[in-house]
């Protein structure tokens, strides 16, 4: 489909869907799936006919690759970089990989230096380095 | 790995027996029955994986199905999918080894080929445990978590799920 041949998410070149839907982070994710597992469980004497594995396989990723685990650390993570010109896509990208560097940022989500936007690196260094501070006090 | 929350709607199919219920024990039905259904669909070509029901948004007005007796419930909620998009930057962990590529597996994407030919300088070195080995002596072998960017994928209808190609062809990619 001529969709799917355009598309190119290093470019920030992905469907209408992905840019207007709200995007979520491994470790957003994980407290979400976490709370609803116990909901679940309490829900019903059985629930492993609304637990699927998609579900359990997509919990077991985002524990395992979430960098922040608590839910301050998470709201904070989400606030800094919201404060850079970002689409959604790109800040769960970027919460997610925790590049350490401005160049392993840009290779992570070239985007952010493309299409004409002023991402320079001083601000792409000064957010890495507020994000690394959540990882030091969490 | 990008989650994304969308609200869609769904009827959901509750037989006269349940009907028995009132109010809350009836919404309660309708959610059981919806989490089941949303749980038994697995995924779906436009949508990506369906992985959780984050919220019940709004339950329409029951029509009733013909001859069944069956009630149809329009019913809006939220929930989590996620879905592969090319060009993106992923992280999973090396299942299977064979010569010609490895098979990695990612969240709820369980079908990620890696060709040997986008793997770099890596070669394959057979033996009991076959692992993939470059000339800085690193190594890819089972449960190696790698990260690599993904350059196509297709959807299989049969088996309900994502296809995905990987390549490791840039800067900060391979074995972490």
């Amino acid at each position: 489909m001529s969709g799917e041949e355009e598309e190119n998410a290093a470019e920030l070149k992905i469907g209408e869907e992905f840019l207007k839907a709200k995007c979520l982070m491994n470790c957003e994710v994980a407290l979400i799936l976490d709370r609803k597992y116990e909901q679940l469980q309490q829900l019903s004497d059985d629930p492993t006919n609304q637990i699927s594995q998609v579900f359990e396989k997509s919990m077991q990723y985002v524990k395992r690759f979430s960098r922040y685990k608590n839910q301050d650390a998470v709201r904070q993570v989400r606030e800094i970089l919201s404060r850079y010109r970002l689409a959604e896509f790109e800040l769960c990208v970027l919460g997610n990989l925790c590049p350490e560097t401005v160049e392993e940022a840009i290779a992570m989500v070239p985007s952010i230096k493309s299409k004409g936007r002023i991402h320079e690196d001083d601000a792409i260094e000064k957010m890495l380095n507020d994000l690394s501070l959540i990882k030091k006090f969490e | 790995m990008v989650f994304f929350e969308v609200e869609m709607q769904w009827n959901v199919l509750i037989s006269p027996t349940e009907l028995d219920a009132k109010g809350l024990l009836l919404q309660k039905a309708i959610i059981v029955r919806l989490m089941e259904e949303f749980a038994s669909r697995k995924a779906s070509k436009e949508h990506g994986y369906y992985v959780a029901v984050t919220s019940l948004n709004s339950i329409g007005e029951g029509k009733v199905r013909g001859l069944t007796g069956d009630v149809l419930f329009p019913v809006t909620f939220s929930c989590l999918t996620q879905k592969p998009a090319k060009g993106e930057i992923l992280q999973g962990s090396v299942e299977k080894i064979l010569k010609h590529g490895i098979f990695l597996k990612s969240g709820p994407m369980e079908s990620i080929f890696l060709p040997e030919k986008m793997m770099k300088d890596y070669h394959y070195v057979a033996g009991e445990n076959p692992v993939f080995l470059n000339d800085k002596h690193s190594k890819l072998e089972k449960d190696t978590i790698v990260r690599f960017k993904v350059l196509g994928f297709k959807w299989l209808e049969y088996d309900r799920q994502f296809q995905l190609l990987a390549t490791l062809a840039g800067d900060f990619l391979g074995p972490i």
